[in-house]
């Protein structure tokens, strides 16, 4: 940051910063006023729902009529008040595992998860370990 | 008769492949007296081949030549000429005859630098060597697993049941030709996007081959580096178009009101685009530090690698279902040839581990080194993760036969922190100085960015827009293109201060003195554009799905949208119905739109063509669903400032012609700021 003097001593400067916190403060205020998208149920949970006679299409952007069909129960189900949970288990139950485009943190696809964290713990390691270790000179 | 001359063709590329190998050989030893000349017959022979198979299986699918299994199962008499000419390459041993076409186009511009390099090039003829195993194999596919003029023995009506190998068999054609997929032969993008994805696939071969030369002579340094940076920057920008066609061409075809859905066939296509650009910073760092030699080494075989899988994953069958691969002739021999790319490569680069292990060290994480090194950890992650998405459901139902789906929702939640990370990386490495930097220096030139990206997002706030992902990608992206921008401003006003220059004179020749850092910034511009685009559009979209009877009116974002009337039209090759729209905003009628559901030929699916109309502030989007006496229902979307999406990609992938097509200006050096 620039230092404090340099600040005082010029009036550009200051007003600069001043604009700039309240910049600042307007839009960290809107990031806490704000919230990722509110999509509707529907949309979310339909895209996160694989078409069966499909390939890889979710129910949501499927046109066919399976995928239709389960957009309906889906949409009554909503309607019914069920949980986000219990729509899912009842497909899942029904179509299987194979249709949980959300692929769920346990089980087979716990490893879909942990890999990608893994290689960025290798990779920060590997950048860490490529530093010159003038830092910490040895002291005899 | 096009059959024979096609596969002769082929069968003089594959032997001269051989003779290209046998040649790169004795070069590369450099004992005997094999000059740049020596290569002409080989390479020559490998292009002629390569372009008269092509050709011939054009000319078969121009004049209708069903007697050739490929014309009968991929095109028809009724087809128009455009997708003729794109059934070429659009189904398997089509597109593997494409790619024998780049691949022997760019064996060609590589022989043609080696001709013209001074003394005896080892390195040149090593490259022309791997180049000859990787041709011997693909035209050695084409005359075996996947050769594209096997001839009908079987005809049916429609298409061809049986067919043979050697097209000297004696044939019977198949009366009329099955047509192209329906998808395929619906949208003109499906002429551009596959020959431009290969010239960007096939490309990363050449970097591969300078790489695997380099080891297998031993050479340290980054002369294979140097040398093949014009390739893997030309390679990567006909990539990037090829990607960005591919969204459009799912945009604009499909209508589901979307450009991006993370399946299997994209994750193919943008895995290597990681990767090299991944390759193209890190190569920055091993020319101006010395640094990251075997990191480089090991990018360029992975983006290799992972053309050949993309290729594997594409043209095998396995993403219908894992174990219908194995029934593709195919399938198993891209997927051996994997095998051997990595086993070869990585085998050569362990074994030469000594040539590259005396690269210097990072002296400071704060350095335009570190960010180079952040910027490869994130791509290499991202590419990482898309690549574990993509294979692991493959891993797990191929050796335990359970089914289980990785899909949108997982990539999304993966992709965008990595991107956010990304632009801000964008932002600041560009101008953050070698070795180390001073904070102040840093905040010196980053002062003015923040504060503008700050006062977008303040006035997106102010307007009401408070969703978080979309005020953090405004920041980001304005922050980014913002530091573009100023960096570009202050060297141009130092520039014209002592040249005495305009500023807009100075700020040209600034970007033509540097035009490899220039054409990096107008890509990440563009990229910058892109990730805008993706913010607005996907969290300021309206979706609705309508139902409406014969002059009934729905109103969606502010568009009123009336059912006119349904209509039929018969093609030559298909068969339409559609519906008649009007939209209209505030009572003023902007147009009549025509979603409609296109019936090919013999196909039972129907394949929809959205309506698109388009203006600056955005698409509306009309998709039919399903139409009948009744009524139609149908999916409307609009889709703010999208067009930044197609903007941005075309100015991130052309900025590779102001990197090799601008010159540098002739006499005074200007002041690099």
């Amino acid at each position: 940051m620039a230092d404090t003097a340099a600040m005082a001593r010029n009036p550009r400067t200051l007003i600069g910063w001043i604009v700039t916190a309240i910049l600042t403060v307007v839009v960290v205020a809107g990031f806490v006023i704000g919230s990722p998208r509110q999509e509707d149920r529907i949309a979310r949970l339909g895209s996160s729902i694989k078409c069966p006679v499909c390939q890889g299409e979710a129910i949501i952007d499927s046109p066919s009529p399976t995928a239709k069909a389960m957009m309906e129960v889906l949409e009554e189900k909503v309607a019914a008040g069920e949980t986000d949970g219990q729509i899912v288990s009842y497909f899942r139950a029904r179509f299987g595992e194979a249709i949980l485009l959300d692929p769920p943190f346990a089980g087979k696809t716990l490893v879909v998860w942990l890999l990608p964290v893994a290689a960025v713990i290798g990779g920060v390691w590997m950048i860490l370990s490529r530093r010159r270790s003038t830092r910490t000179p040895v002291v005899k | 008769m096009m059959a024979i001359v096609g596969y002769l063709a082929v069968l003089l590329a594959a032997v001269s492949s051989v003779g290209l190998v046998i040649t790169g050989y004795q070069g590369m030893r450099g004992t005997s007296r094999v000059g740049p000349r020596s290569f002409r017959l080989p390479v020559l022979g490998i292009l002629l081949g390569a372009i008269v198979a092509m050709s011939a299986l054009e000319v078969g699918i121009l004049r209708n030549d069903f007697s050739i299994e490929y014309v009968a199962n991929n095109s028809a008499s009724a087809t128009p000429l455009l997708f003729k000419i794109a059934s070429g390459w659009a189904a398997l041993e089509g597109s593997i005859l494409l790619w024998g076409l780049v691949l022997a186009g760019y064996v060609y511009t590589v022989y043609l630098q080696v001709v013209r390099s001074e003394g005896q090039d080892r390195l040149g003829a090593g490259a022309l060597l791997v180049l000859g195993l990787v041709t011997a194999f693909f035209f050695g596919v084409m005359l075996t697993v996947s050769n594209p003029f096997r001839v009908c023995v079987e005809p049916g009506a429609v298409g061809c049941f049986e067919a043979a190998n050697l097209p000297w068999t004696s044939s019977f054609p198949a009366l009329e030709g099955r047509g192209p997929n329906p998808l395929l032969q619906n949208h003109i993008l499906m002429a551009a996007h596959p020959p431009m994805l290969y010239l960007g696939y096939v490309g990363m071969a050449v970097p591969f081959a300078f790489a695997m030369s380099a080891l297998m002579l031993g050479m340290s340094g980054s002369t294979w580096l140097r040398r093949t940076r014009a390739w893997t920057l030309i390679a990567w920008g006909f990539l990037t178009i090829g990607i960005l066609l591919g969204g459009l061409w799912s945009y604009e075809v499909l209508g589901w009101g979307g450009y991006w859905a993370w399946d299997p066939v994209e994750n193919a296509s943008f895995l290597p685009w990681l990767t090299a650009t991944a390759f193209l910073h890190s190569a920055v760092v091993q020319e101006r530090r010395g640094m990251l030699q075997a990191w480089n080494f090991v990018l360029i075989i992975a983006t290799f690698a992972l053309t050949i899988l993309g290729t594997f994953l594409t043209r095998s069958g396995v993403i219908v279902s894992v174990h219908s691969f194995t029934q593709s002739a195919i399938g198993p021999v891209l997927l051996w040839f994997l095998m051997l790319v990595l086993v070869a490569s990585f085998g050569l680069f362990a074994t030469r581990a000594g040539l590259v292990a005396s690269s210097p060290r990072l002296d400071s994480l704060a350095s335009r080194e570190g960010v180079f090194l952040l910027n490869n950890l994130l791509l290499t992650v991202f590419a990482f993760v898309v690549l574990v998405g993509t294979l692991y459901p493959m891993f797990v139902e191929a050796f335990t036969g359970d089914q289980l789906s990785v899909g949108r929702p997982f990539y999304d939640r993966m992709a965008i922190p990595l991107s956010f990370a990304l632009l801000l990386a964008m932002g600041v490495g560009p101008v953050t100085p070698w070795r180390a930097a001073r904070g102040s220096v840093l905040w010196e030139r980053l002062r003015t960015p923040v504060r503008i990206a700050l006062a977008a997002a303040a006035v997106a706030v102010v307007l009401s827009y408070r969703n978080r992902f979309l005020l953090l990608g405004i920041l980001l992206a304005v922050f980014v293109m913002a530091a573009i921008l100023r960096n570009l401003y202050v060297s141009a006003r130092s520039a014209s201060k002592s040249w005495e220059m305009s500023m807009p004179r100075s700020a040209l020749r600034v970007m033509r003195n540097d035009t490899g850092y220039w054409g990096g910034q107008i890509s990440h511009f563009g990229v910058a554009v892109v990730a805008l685009g993706i913010c607005i559009s996907a969290n300021l979209s309206v979706e609705a799905e309508v139902v409406l009877a014969t002059g009934e009116t729905a109103s969606v974002a502010g568009y009123d949208i009336t059912y006119v009337g349904q209509f039929t039209r018969e093609e030559p090759h298909r068969f339409v119905v559609g519906a008649q729209v009007e939209v209209s905003r505030n009572g003023r009628v902007l147009g009549q739109e025509e979603p409609r559901l296109n019936q090919y030929g013999t196909s039972s699916q129907s394949v929809a063509t959205p309506s698109v109309d388009e203006s600056w502030t955005g698409d509306l989007y009309l998709s039919l669903k399903s139409i009948d006496a009744n009524g139609v229902r149908l999916g409307v979307w609009w889709f703010p400032f999208i067009w930044l999406i197609w903007l941005g990609g075309l100015m991130t992938g052309l900025a590779v012609l102001w990197s090799r097509l601008v010159r540098k200006p002739a006499r005074e050096k200007v002041p690099v700021g």
